[in-house]
């Protein structure tokens, strides 16, 4: 056995740190469940798009498939995945082998948030849009896209930095879909406003016919407001994995 | 290369609630082979893990080449660790795997270094398998070079030789002692008092959350070699041999368990071992069975706390 010589060792970049962590919480974040799971969510928004167009009033079965959309399928999806993105190493006790590097503790959750997104937007936020599109409600699609692409934003930072405060992550963010993002937001009026669903459909509120069933505020706010969320959870993510004991 | 303490613990306790994990222990570690030996259950995992800022000291301070490594981010630069579970990334193959800490790390090289270091713990870097599939022991040792791929002067290895075959025992040992005559601080954890005597001869030794001993090791050997033992003997002729060993002074009491079943107290274990087998033969009695009853760790670690 030789003796490691290892090349001097610089300031690590974060240009080569970002993208390292990024593909490490992406890859273990894929698995065949998650996927044929989330994907047969998004797959059926579609096909109930597909029965939309069949409607007598294609808008308005749209706003009931979207409604589903982003009360439904968006949050838990995004649940599924960001609590597990770094819920996952702690139980697994993975998270000493990322915390005893010279990385500043904002990337590992940034790169989670940022790795969430990039699986709900193609398996939630496209099927939205395509919904729409497949309705022959061409005028909202976009609308329709972008919300759920900014809740899935929104909720990633929410349930990220959930998976590493709670042991049962999966379990509070339920309830917390269940009873906040639904069953608050869409019958006491006062408490929209502080709901993702809320700004969400606030966003979707700015297409033509304005299609969501739910609206706390003009879409420019809408968009400033999930933009917030996920970078606040982000944050909380933060504070909490440099002040976490590990295992 | 210098002497001076890489790593100091003044005064370190750690407490979860009610429970005492580690109370009020200091040491100073230079560079070397350091072997920190306890049994399972004396504070050992919980001292690494604040040593490389995993956890932060309930009361006392830890400074790693004088920093404190939970606050200063660039002191992980000069630290390696090994740490105890066995869990690795699923996905990766090794060389995946320790090139993503070289990355981390800032090497400039990172694929090279990962397998520079894969190699000197004896792995092939273009084995292309995901860690599940390999065994323990090249589990292990894929643990090994990660901690070892950035060279860093501080190596903590939290039991790095579980699940090794002697073999690999031994080429680990070795890689340790050598890393250590280069002036690296490694600092190993053992429950194995065999395998702590091939590693390192500084120890220090917890027990019960607490620092029990600290020195050289052949100095506790030889406190525990000297330590009064209970040795149980099964022979075919008890009263002679009793009597034999007694009149010899071998011994300092006898007790006959059951017809063939002897438990001699002696104060000099080596002496007894070396005197027990002539004077069986003098005596024509057959040794079936000669075992130490109190030799584990155990039974160690309580005679030291005690003495």
């Amino acid at each position: 056995m030789s003796t490691v010589e290892a090349t001097p060792a610089a300031a690590p970049k974060v240009w080569t740190t970002l993208p390292a962590l990024y593909r490490l919480v992406l890859r273990s974040q894929l698995t065949l469940a998650r996927i044929l799971g989330i994907g047969a969510l998004g797959a059926l928004t579609v096909l109930l798009g597909v029965f939309a167009g069949q409607d007598a009033d294609p808008a308005q079965a749209m706003r009931v498939v979207l409604t589903f959309a982003l009360s439904v399928v968006v949050p838990l999806a995004t649940l599924w995945f960001g609590t597990s993105a770094l819920g996952d190493l702690v139980e697994d006790r993975l998270l000493v082998y990322l915390w005893l590097k010279p990385v500043p503790r904002w990337q590992l959750p940034a790169v989670a948030v940022a790795a969430t997104t990039t699986l709900v937007i193609p398996l939630t936020a496209v099927p939205a849009g395509v919904a729409a599109l497949v309705a022959g409600t061409n005028e909202i699609a976009l609308e329709a896209f972008l919300a759920a692409a900014l809740a899935g934003f929104a909720y990633a930072g929410v349930f990220v930095a959930a998976g590493l405060w709670f042991r049962r992550a999966a379990w509070w963010g339920l309830a917390f879909v269940v009873l906040w993002e639904n069953a608050a937001a869409y019958t006491a009026g006062g408490l929209t406003r502080f709901t993702v669903v809320g700004w969400s459909g606030a966003i979707l509120d700015s297409a033509p016919g304005s299609p969501s069933e739910v609206s706390a505020g003009s879409a420019g706010a809408g968009l400033v407001v999930l933009v917030a969320v996920a970078v606040a959870g982000s944050v909380v993510a933060t504070i909490r994995y440099r002040r976490g004991e590990l295992d | 290369m210098s002497d001076e303490p890489r790593v100091v613990a003044e005064g370190v306790s750690k407490w979860f609630g009610a429970l005492v994990a580690v109370s009020d222990v200091s040491f100073d570690v230079g560079p070397g082979v350091t072997a920190l030996l306890g049994p399972n259950g004396a504070g050992k995992s919980t001292m690494f893990r604040m040593l490389c800022g995993l956890a932060k000291p309930s009361k006392g301070t830890v400074r790693v080449l004088g920093r404190d490594p939970r606050a200063d981010l660039a002191v992980t630069r000069s630290i390696g660790l090994v740490p105890q579970q066995e869990s690795v990334f699923e996905r990766l193959s090794a060389r995946q795997f320790v090139s993503l800490t070289a990355k981390l790390h800032g090497l400039r090289e990172p694929a090279e270094n990962a397998e520079r270091a894969l190699e000197t713990v004896g792995l092939d870097p273009a084995d292309p398998r995901p860690l599940p599939t390999f065994s323990k022991g090249m589990r292990q040792r894929v643990k090994v070079a990660q901690a070892m791929v950035h060279d860093p002067s501080v190596l903590v290895l939290d039991e790095p030789l579980t699940g090794l075959d002697p073999r690999q025992r031994a080429d680990l040992v070795e890689l340790f002692t050598r890393l250590g005559s280069e002036g690296k601080c490694v600092i190993v954890s053992s429950h194995v008092l065999a395998e702590v005597e091939r590693i390192g001869s500084r120890v220090l030794v917890m027990s019960r959350g607490r620092l029990a001993a600290a020195g050289d090791f052949r100095e506790l050997r030889a406190l525990m070699d000297d330590r009064p033992m209970r040795v149980r003997v099964r022979t075919d002729r008890p009263h002679a041999l009793a009597g034999a060993l007694l009149e010899q002074r071998a011994v300092v009491a006898v007790r006959l368990d059951g017809d063939d079943v002897l438990e001699l107290d002696t104060a000099d274990a080596r002496a007894l071992a070396h005197t027990i087998a002539p004077v069986a033969r003098e005596r024509d009695a057959h040794l079936y069975e000669v075992r130490p009853l109190d030799a584990d760790l155990e039974g160690v670690f309580r005679y030291v706390v005690e003495r």
